[in-house]
């Protein structure tokens, strides 16, 4: 849909409820909703919805960096240390890559 | 997974296709024709002339007029179309010349959509084929659908031909089936049956075959991961995909999303499809498409022409559509009751607009009716009434109309001619609601809704561009995805090529016949010549050039 002609009403009201979705652990929703209302948030001249709308789209990307920050973090950790931990890491392998022969 | 292509957005046709499931597939597709719908030919003359009921009731047989209907076109320059005063006939003063122009500027305008469908249309099958040359996994075919019992194993060329006859005559009968289901389920206005259908396959879509695509994904670039972060991605991807394609989320996204989701399922096809078998359903479904679409008890066109009548916007999750799909009714929310030619007064020029149309939106039942899926509870009367407040809310953008805000020339489109279609279809449906309720002499009085004339506070304007169905995104991309298997990119960029012009055409035919038509039979009719004409002549030819060091 077209966020920009909706009533402002409206406009908060999904960006509350995005950002409640996000707490689902569902960052990528986070982003989504940073992206979407980031025009809105900043760019737009003021309306009294304007500043809820800023604080969820600035919770919106507090929360989808931390996400980005701690998946990147565990990734990391499991790649560098997957041979290492051994039956362990097998187990949880959703791909265990092949060697080359 | 009907592909339509609809200039005009009442259409919705209903495509399954995201749909589903391998199981589901079929029924969505039955969908599949697609249909490049675009409004009849424009009038000139807007007239609303509800009272033509016939019926010798003096107040229903009221000629309302609208006392100055002025549709800005902002890209034309001088308003085309006034309209207004009393009676006379639509197409009254319109001037052959005028009438050239502007059907100049509809296909001109028309055209930058084609081409706004071009982009989308290639992004399906560059993601197909790239999918198909990097993952070996869809490339052969070890496990078979329920649907086609007859897996061509015998090496005979007679007996892989019968097979795949009979597969494609089996798959299409489901095909078939499902779509008459579907328009019987919508024409019961059973909503949340068909949602729930439509969930359903979107769904199985978005977590389980992505989750396949995923797996073979890594696999094929032998990239190790783990659960905790697989699941995670899945659960985030799909999540948001549902919010995106059921209910609401960015344009783009939504747009990316049933580009995916079309992508996997043409992926599904290539994949359990038996080789002869897909180019025998392939084939079929164009045939079908075509028989859906035009004939005058076709499934797909009753779909369209119920759906215009009811003017709703059906299962955006079925359609891509080029433009936002701005629906009156599924934005407001019953909380902020239509902002509409009722709720003020003041602003509306006619007092008889508002007197009416007050009468007809505070009753309770009006309110909900707004939205489509909660209708099918509602009772008859309810749903009569429901019908009346859908039409006055109907009535808006026809006069309210705008072209893009920001005067981009590319999104003038088809919208004024919508606009006007929207008129003619909003007067009629208004005719008949009124002749329906000329029985009932106490409302008799009541309904007389005319859009009202000026409303610049009006904001919710509809923007409809060209839609075409998924299921046309889908086997087209089966065409170029299959042609792109046996390895030789002569045949994919021929197909490739062949299937863009034939979208040309179809919507150069569209251009000239101003009706819902399907999109596949051309496309598909010209990717099959080409695929095999290019690997039959063209290919050889250019390998012996090659091989003797001819250059032309």
């Amino acid at each position: 849909m077209d966020i920009s002609k909706a009533p402002n009403s409206r406009k908060l009201q999904l960006c509350r409820t995005y950002l409640m979705t996000g707490f689902a652990f569902l960052p990528f929703v986070w982003a989504v909703n940073v992206c979407w209302f980031f025009d809105e948030a900043f760019r737009k001249p003021a309306y009294p919805e304007q500043n809820q709308i800023k604080r969820y789209v600035i919770y919106s990307a507090i929360g989808t960096l931390l996400w980005a920050i701690a998946l990147t973090t565990w990734i990391i950790i499991f790649q560098t240390n997957r041979a290492a931990w051994g039956a362990t890491a097998d187990s949880i392998s959703f791909i265990i890559p092949l060697g080359s022969p | 997974m009907d592909a339509h292509v609809s200039a005009s957005t009442s259409s919705a046709s209903v495509s399954g296709a995201a749909a589903a499931a391998a199981a589901h597939e079929d029924g969505n597709m039955s969908g599949a024709s697609e249909r490049l719908e675009r409004p009849p030919r424009r009038q000139k003359q807007q007239r609303n002339n509800y009272g033509s009921s016939g019926e010798g009731d003096s107040p229903d047989g009221a000629v309302l007029t609208v006392p100055s209907v002025v549709i800005r076109d902002s890209t034309a320059g001088p308003s085309r179309l006034s309209g207004g005063g009393a009676g006379g006939s639509r197409d009254g003063a319109a001037g052959p010349s005028q009438q050239e122009i502007e059907e100049e500027q509809g296909l001109k305008y028309g055209a930058q959509h084609v081409i706004k469908l071009f982009v989308p249309v290639s992004l399906c099958m560059l993601v197909v084929v790239a999918t198909i040359n990097s993952i070996s996994f869809y490339n052969s075919t070890d496990v078979y659908l329920l649907y086609t019992p007859f897996h061509e194993l015998s090496p005979e060329p007679s007996v892989k031909f019968w097979n795949a006859l009979a597969n494609s005559l089996i798959l299409m009968s489901v095909v078939v089936l499902m779509t008459i289901l579907l328009i019987v389920l919508y024409k019961k206005r059973c909503y949340r049956v068909i949602h729930g259908w439509l969930i359903l396959s979107s769904f199985m879509l978005l977590f389980i075959f992505t989750y396949l695509y995923l797996e073979e994904l890594l696999r094929a670039y032998n990239i190790p991961m783990d659960y905790p972060t697989a699941v995670f991605i899945m659960w985030n991807f799909g999540v948001a995909g549902m919010m995106a394609i059921h209910w609401q989320g960015p344009l783009r996204l939504q747009q990316g999303y049933l580009i995916f989701v079309a992508a996997l399922m043409a992926l599904v096809f290539i994949k359990y499809l038996p080789e002869w078998t897909a180019w025998a359903v392939l084939a079929a479904i164009s045939i079908w498409d075509l028989v859906a679409v035009l004939s005058p008890r076709g499934p797909l066109r009753i779909l369209v022409e119920t759906a215009q009548e009811r003017n709703e916007q059906i299962f955006p999750a079925l359609i891509y559509s080029s433009t936002v799909i701005y629906t009156f009714m599924g934005t407001h929310t019953p909380e902020q009751p239509l902002p509409t030619s009722s709720s003020s007064p003041s602003s509306s020029n006619s007092t008889e607009t508002t007197r009416t149309t007050q009468n007809s939106l505070p009753s309770p039942d009006t309110a909900p009716g707004t939205s489509s899926g909660s209708r099918s509870g509602n009772s008859r009367h309810g749903q009569r009434q429901q019908e009346q407040n859908q039409a006055a809310a109907e009535g808006m953008p026809l006069v309210t109309f705008k072209n893009n805000l920001h005067g981009n020339a590319e999104a003038a489109g088809f919208t004024q001619e919508w606009s006007e279609n929207l008129s003619d279809r909003v007067a009629r449906r208004q005719i008949e609601v009124q002749s329906t309720q000329s029985t009932n002499a106490r409302r008799s009085n009541e309904y007389r809704t005319v859009p009202a004339p000026n409303q610049p506070q009006m904001e919710a304007q509809e923007e409809r561009g060209i839609k075409l169905g998924l299921g046309d995104f889908i086997f087209y991309s089966v065409l170029v995805g299959k042609a792109s298997s046996y390895g030789d990119w002569t045949t994919t960029i021929a197909c490739f090529v062949a299937i863009l012009i034939g979208l040309c055409l179809t919507l150069l035919l569209l251009a000239i016949w101003r009706k819902a038509l399907p999109a596949l039979p051309i496309s598909i009719t010209f990717g099959l010549i080409f695929c095999f004409a290019t690997s039959a002549v063209v290919k050889p030819f250019m390998e012996n050039l090659s091989a003797k060091q001819v250059f032309i």
